[in-house]
């Protein structure tokens, strides 16, 4: 059975939003980042789908999606880094317990 | 790869030399002294080796790179501008008593990142130069590794970068699934409805990262919880970068009148205002600054939007070099402030400068004026040529916007020009200036003044590098 190009679309949608959601709702630092994690995936999917279903002959897509999953691993390096250190300095990494700024 | 393309890419591959050499001068002694002689003179060969693109251009350098007359300008001010903030770094680190070495390994690789977001002519490139430029941020915005405000500013710089790549990174795969390419030049032809949606959250992407209203949240946070030379090169080398990209990304789909137009035009004219306005009650001057800057990038929209092309090229350069010379010059002069006790980013800090420290106050009125567009200041200049430039598309509500806006901002600049000259209530003592930092704002003030004074050599200058390598 193929699946339609446009069912492929509205999944990596639908997980894009869910990122978004995870990313505003979710008062964990690390269920942020993972809202983040979740939203470059759904990129991805985009790009293997631009792949097989328009331009299976050329090597862009997959590229990209390389460099992506490159990028990501070295982004949650240092994003654990400042959430480790956010959790010495304050012992806590709820993002709602570490607002100092306003106005 | 040949002979010319690597001459071609002199200043970016000087640029990452250098910053591998502070890496491997840290792993043989640490030293802050030697991490900085390194940079500074790894900068100043990088500016030097400007020189040699020049005989080439317009030349593109693999299907990722384009180094044109605007990418070169662009990559000038973004190593000046890093090597203004490695100066005044050099003193602040001193200052606090902060192990200096690895931050200017994080400060050289921001800027590969914003020289590689300039001359970006492939959707490849500009994802790795964003990248670059914002990782090596979270290291700096994090670097006082105690300080709960520089690691809660970093927290939402990061969450805030991993957003902006997430929505380019859609865009860019939805134009891909349209165009088959990944270069700017495909944007203008496509044929499906997934291309003008992929522009769309590309947009929406940069505006993130070059924080257009109403995608300004998180900048005034991330300015003041960052320390002031991290918060100057937020400023100045990340946002020149992105705006480059942005310039040169929307040269290729920008019609008039189309809807991509419409909405650049709304993100100037909500910019200008709201930005001025958040500014007007606010006593941080880092945030005041974040919101001004939110304004001048909303007047640098305006040119994004002109037809003339060689006209709104000059407007940008000479728009972005005023606002590069006079923000740093005004970051410059808090960095001198602040000190252990920390940044002097608070408006009572500065009452009564002028008494105490004639010479900063003096600088920082330049800067005040410049950033407000009183004329004699590179600011003025830099206006004047903006709105030329749009008046000459004929641009006519965004001019308006930016000239009441403009009036606005007149408010804040002059109330901290006012604090500066009322009478101290202490005397403090006053620490003597660093040379480095005291060399690095005595050069932005004369750039802002003879740019005020007269212009006409720069622009010329700018004319013909701009017509002849097209």
């Amino acid at each position: 059975m193929v699946i339609p190009i446009t069912g492929i679309l509205a999944v990596s949608a639908l997980l894009f939003v869910v990122g978004a959601v995870a990313l505003i709702t979710r008062r964990n630092a690390i269920a942020a980042l993972m809202g983040v994690e979740l939203m470059l995936n759904a990129a991805n999917l985009n790009f293997v789908a631009a792949w097989r279903y328009f331009w299976p002959e050329r090597m862009e897509a997959q590229v990209a999606v390389l460099i992506v999953i490159t990028v990501a691993a070295a982004e949650a390096a240092v994003g654990l880094a400042i959430v480790l250190n956010l959790y010495r300095r304050f012992g806590t990494v709820d993002l709602e317990q570490i607002r100092l700024m306003r106005g | 790869m040949n002979h010319a393309d690597y001459l071609s890419l002199a200043p970016l591959l000087v640029t990452a030399a250098t910053a591998v050499a502070v890496l491997l001068a840290i792993a043989v002694r640490r030293s802050h002294a030697a991490a900085f002689i390194i940079t500074a003179c790894g900068l100043i060969l990088a500016l030097l080796s400007l020189g040699l693109p020049l005989r080439h251009a317009p030349r593109g350098v693999t299907p990722l790179l384009l180094m044109d007359g605007f990418t070169l300008a662009v990559i000038g001010l973004v190593l000046a501008a890093t090597l203004g903030v490695a100066l005044f770094a050099h003193g602040y680190l001193a200052r606090l008593r902060l192990a200096g070495d690895e931050f200017y390994v994080l400060l050289l690789l921001v800027a590969v990142g914003a020289c590689v977001l300039a001359a970006a002519d492939h959707f490849a490139a500009l994802f790795l130069g964003m990248e670059t430029t914002s990782i090596a941020l979270y290291g700096l915005i994090g670097y006082r590794r105690g300080h709960r405000l520089g690691l809660e500013a970093a927290i939402k710089y990061l969450v805030l970068a991993g957003v902006t790549s997430a929505f380019v990174l859609f865009g860019i795969a939805l134009i891909y699934a349209d165009t088959g390419s990944l270069l700017f030049m495909a944007l203008a032809n496509g044929n499906s409805l997934l291309l003008p949606a992929g522009i769309g959250l590309l947009l929406v992407g940069l505006a993130f990262k070059l924080a257009f209203v109403p995608f300004h949240l998180w900048i005034p946070d991330v300015y003041e919880g960052a320390s002031a030379p991290v918060a100057a090169l937020i400023a100045t080398v990340a946002k020149l970068g992105a705006f480059a990209a942005l310039f040169n990304l929307l040269w290729s789909v920008m019609q008039p009148g189309s809807s991509v137009c419409i909405a650049v035009i709304l993100l100037a004219v909500l910019s200008m205002f709201v930005g001025n306005l958040l500014a007007l009650q606010q006593k941080n001057i880092k945030r005041l600054l974040a919101y001004s800057s939110i304004a001048h990038f909303g007047y640098l929209l305006v040119v994004v939007i002109a037809e003339d092309v060689l006209l709104a090229t000059i407007a940008a350069l000479v728009y972005l070099t005023a606002y590069t010379l006079t923000t740093l010059g005004a970051f410059g002069v808090m960095i001198q402030l602040s000190n252990a006790d920390g940044d002097a980013d608070h408006l009572e800090a500065y009452r009564g400068l002028a008494w105490r420290r004639p010479w900063l106050a003096g600088v920082m009125t330049a800067m005040l004026l410049s950033l407000a567009g009183i004329p004699l200041t590179a600011g003025f200049i830099a206006k004047f040529v903006l709105l030329s430039s749009g008046v000459d598309a004929q641009l006519w509500l965004p001019i308006f916007a930016l000239v009441i806006s403009s009036v606005i901002g007149l408010y804040y600049y002059l109330r901290i020009l006012l604090t500066l000259y009322r009478a101290p209530e202490a005397q403090p003592a006053s620490a003597p200036l660093p040379f480095t930092g005291g060399v690095a704002l005595a050069v932005l003030l004369l750039g802002v003044l003879w740019l005020g004074i007269y212009p006409a050599p720069f622009l010329t200058l700018l004319e013909h590098l701009l017509t002849y390598l097209r």
